[in-house]
């Protein structure tokens, strides 16, 4: 575009949009961007007490990382925990999404209700499904008269958490669903019945092909939010778990080597191989949209 | 479309990124609100910031604060924060922000902080000082605080581990209350006794991090020990110290819950629900359990057993210092407030408020009076007649704890033995040593 042919009104229209995306420019700028290209950086040092004396090792805390096991355990755990999440939370929402969209009694009320976990704060439901699970105290156990280590069997613990997730994202997801079932025109399912179509048909020959951008929208920001899995992990895993090795996923290993053991740049190098990880995974998501989402 | 892409792609990885921002900036927001707080005092002649993590010991404090406040004039904002964010908040403040002006520093991290000029050093301003009797602290506190020569903290208290048992469970069983005859075979003896077979009660618990107030003890009761006295090299390996692990493992075996029940309760909830009848436990909990009914109906305290062999006695103990930052605004009000915190006046007023035992020699005989729920005695016999190892520590203290906890959770969980547990964190832990 040349700019010398633009309008009076198109360059106001110009200066104004500039203005108006300055705060949220500056906000990626300051909060996002400096601190990406700040902890790729960091990941190249060993870095001394309270960020001063770090030394450059090169790739030292990559390799340290590769050599030792806790790097490929804390990967399978968050593919694990991804795995189980992002599928079913999807899945379950879509079900309730098309159910809560139609004309059903209470509507407004489930609508909250599945929604609710989503403003209660992590911590707190982590807290409360810590003790659901408990193996000696908990509700769970003590209801259905079973003997099972829900979160420190280190076979079953990443799925537990996995359900929390779950639980606790389904509602944000529903309501991005139900936004997106609402721009369907009833058209299509009215003609569609006309012709006999059952509403499963329908569900999946109308419902998912039209729904497909949205689904495609919450599956990328829900891998992305179910690799970086910490809070439910932190929160309901003690270090004294015998199941805490086969659930901690890799932003725990970054808080751990961070924080715990204040060891910044390991801690920035397990970051940035959760960053290579998640951009894989996009692309491969990005490539594979066009085989299944339709805009129309 | 490509650009669009990428776009997305580059968005997306700034999400991951910015979650090292996150740990940054929420640490920030705290700094930023502490920093209001401080800019906000200096206005009005001086308000300083105090931070500790045990929320149990405020009451007692706020009060002593009170009467600094009378005293000199400084207001003083006493806030809690939770041990893990608390070390996060002074490092995000070391490391260029804001901190408070008075805080508590532990065994585990001051040598850091002493190393890189973050604490204020006290030496000249002891020296000056009337009001303060160094001499009535404990040498092994003192020492934790001071590094070439110079002091950057004033020991607040001191803390020792006994043995909490449960009466009611000790007269179904038809035993005898646990006394300072008491060896370690006893202990073992009378666990295995209050254990039921049908898993409703267990001798005794213990978790693999629950090192100073458990496993340590055992182990310098034996002769064993954690660390070199010089620091360089780990002592699980230890002979002795295998033995005395050997010997924990065995009452884990036959007189403890698993340890998958243990690590998802924690052994004091256990004790609080009447699931265990043992459990040696620090005097820093004796604040939260006499407000525990069923603790207070059915529970005692005794001295920790001794070692048969060697006739050791043994409780680890640690102290507390009050520290001052470097950087702050008003140094003078820092250091009144922790010159006050250390007269021998306010060291027994801690000690009688029952906050924690105090520092001060002598004057802990007022904390035991605190309460007359529980026979708190027994801290003062652990604490003035018995062998008393400061809790180990090196440079970086919290980085071989959790390697050895880490390791130790393989043994509780049956997957090595505790031999093969305890090579694995010695030789984890000289790594770890040689690398400080």
């Amino acid at each position: 575009m040349n700019k010398s042919r633009m309008t009076p009104r198109q360059k106001s229209e110009l200066r104004w949009g500039w203005a108006f995306m300055f705060p949220t420019v500056l906000g990626l700028l300051v909060l996002n961007i400096y601190p990406t290209f700040r902890t790729i950086y960091q990941s190249f040092f060993k870095t001394g007490d309270f960020g001063k004396g770090n030394k450059f090792v090169g790739f030292g805390n990559y390799i340290k990382l590769f050599k030792g096991t806790e790097i490929w355990q804390a990967i399978i755990n968050t593919f694990k925990y991804a795995i189980v999440e992002v599928p079913f939370s999807i899945a379950i929402a879509l079900v309730l999404a098309v159910f809560l969209n139609g004309k059903i009694k209470g509507r407004g009320i489930y609508r909250t209700v599945f929604f609710l976990p989503m403003v209660a704060a992590p911590a707190a439901v982590a807290m409360v499904w810590r003790w659901l699970y408990n193996s000696e105290f908990g509700l769970i156990n003590n209801i259905f008269h079973l003997k099972v280590n829900w979160i420190s069997d280190p076979n079953l613990a990443v799925y537990s958490i996995a359900i929390i997730g779950i639980w606790s994202i389904i509602g944000y997801n529903m309501i991005l669903f139900i936004s997106g079932l609402q721009e369907i025109p009833s058209d299509y399912y009215e003609a569609s019945s006309l012709d006999g179509a059952s509403g499963i048909h329908q569900f999946f020959n109308i419902t998912i092909p039209l729904l497909s951008p949205t689904i495609f929208f919450v599956s990328i920001t829900r891998v992305i939010g179910g690799f970086m899995v910490f809070d439910l992990i932190y929160m309901v895993m003690d270090r004294d778990n015998p199941a805490l090795p086969r659930t901690r996923s890799l932003v725990f290993l970054f808080y751990q080597y961070t924080f715990r053991n204040q060891d910044k740049g390991m801690g920035a190098a397990v970051v940035v191989i959760l960053l290579l990880i998640i951009i894989i995974i996009t692309i491969l998501q990005m490539l594979a949209q066009k085989k299944w989402v339709h805009y129309n | 479309m490509i650009k669009k892409k990428l776009l997305g792609l580059v968005l997306s990885s700034m999400m991951v990124l910015s979650l090292a921002a996150c740990g940054g900036s929420s640490g920030g927001a705290d700094k930023s609100s502490a920093a209001a707080d401080s800019s906000q005092g200096s206005a009005d002649g001086g308000k300083i910031t105090v931070a500790i993590w045990d929320n149990g010991q405020k009451p007692g404090l706020q009060e002593i604060i009170n009467d600094f406040t009378a005293e000199t004039g400084y207001q003083v904002d006493l806030q809690v924060i939770t041990w893990d964010s608390y070390w996060t908040l002074l490092e995000a403040g070391a490391s260029g922000g804001d901190m408070p002006d008075v805080f508590w520093m532990h065994s585990n991290e001051s040598q850091k902080y002493m190393e890189n000029g973050i604490l204020m050093d006290l030496t000249e301003r002891i020296k000056a000082s009337d009001k303060l009797e160094m001499d009535k602290f404990p040498e092994d506190v003192k020492e934790l605080y001071v590094n070439d020569g110079k002091t950057y903290a004033i020991p607040k208290d001191v803390d020792t581990i006994a043995l909490w048992y449960n009466k009611t469970m000790f007269d179904e069983a038809g035993l005898a209350y646990p006394d300072e005859n008491w060896t370690w075979d006893d202990y073992y003896d009378a666990a295995v006794k209050l254990t039921k077979p049908d898993g409703s009660q267990f001798g005794t618990a213990m978790n693999p991090s629950n090192n100073q107030d458990g496993w340590y003890n055992i182990v310098y009761s034996m002769g064993g020990k954690v660390i070199s006295d010089d620091k360089k090299k780990s002592g699980m390996d230890d002979p002795n110290t295998l033995k005395a692990m050997e010997f924990v493992d065995k009452l884990r075996k036959d007189a403890m819950p698993d340890a998958t029940v243990m690590s998802e309760t924690g052994t004091d909830v256990l004790l609080q629900s009447g699931k265990i009848a043992m459990l040696p436990q620090g005097s820093w909990m004796v604040a939260p359990f006499k407000e525990n009914e069923y603790l207070v109906a059915n529970c005692d305290v005794a001295v920790l057993p001794k070692d048969a062999t060697t006739g050791k006695r043994v409780s680890l103990y640690n102290g507390l210092g009050w520290a001052a930052n470097a950087g702050t605004k008003n140094p003078e009000a820092a250091w009144k407030l922790i010159e006050w915190f250390s007269t021998k006046d306010n060291q027994e007023k801690q000690a009688k408020l029952g906050v924690t035992m105090a520092a001060y020699e002598g004057v802990s005989d007022l904390w035991k009076n605190n309460t007359d729920k529980f026979n708190l005695q027994a801290y003062l016999t652990m604490l003035n007649d018995s062998d008393l190892v400061i809790r180990p520590h090196s440079r970086a203290t919290v980085v071989w704890e959790n390697k050895n906890t880490a390791n130790l959770v393989e043994a509780w969980s049956n997957k090595v033995s505790i031999d093969e547990a305890c090579k694995k964190a010695a030789s984890d832990m000289n790594e770890l040593l040689s690398q400080e």
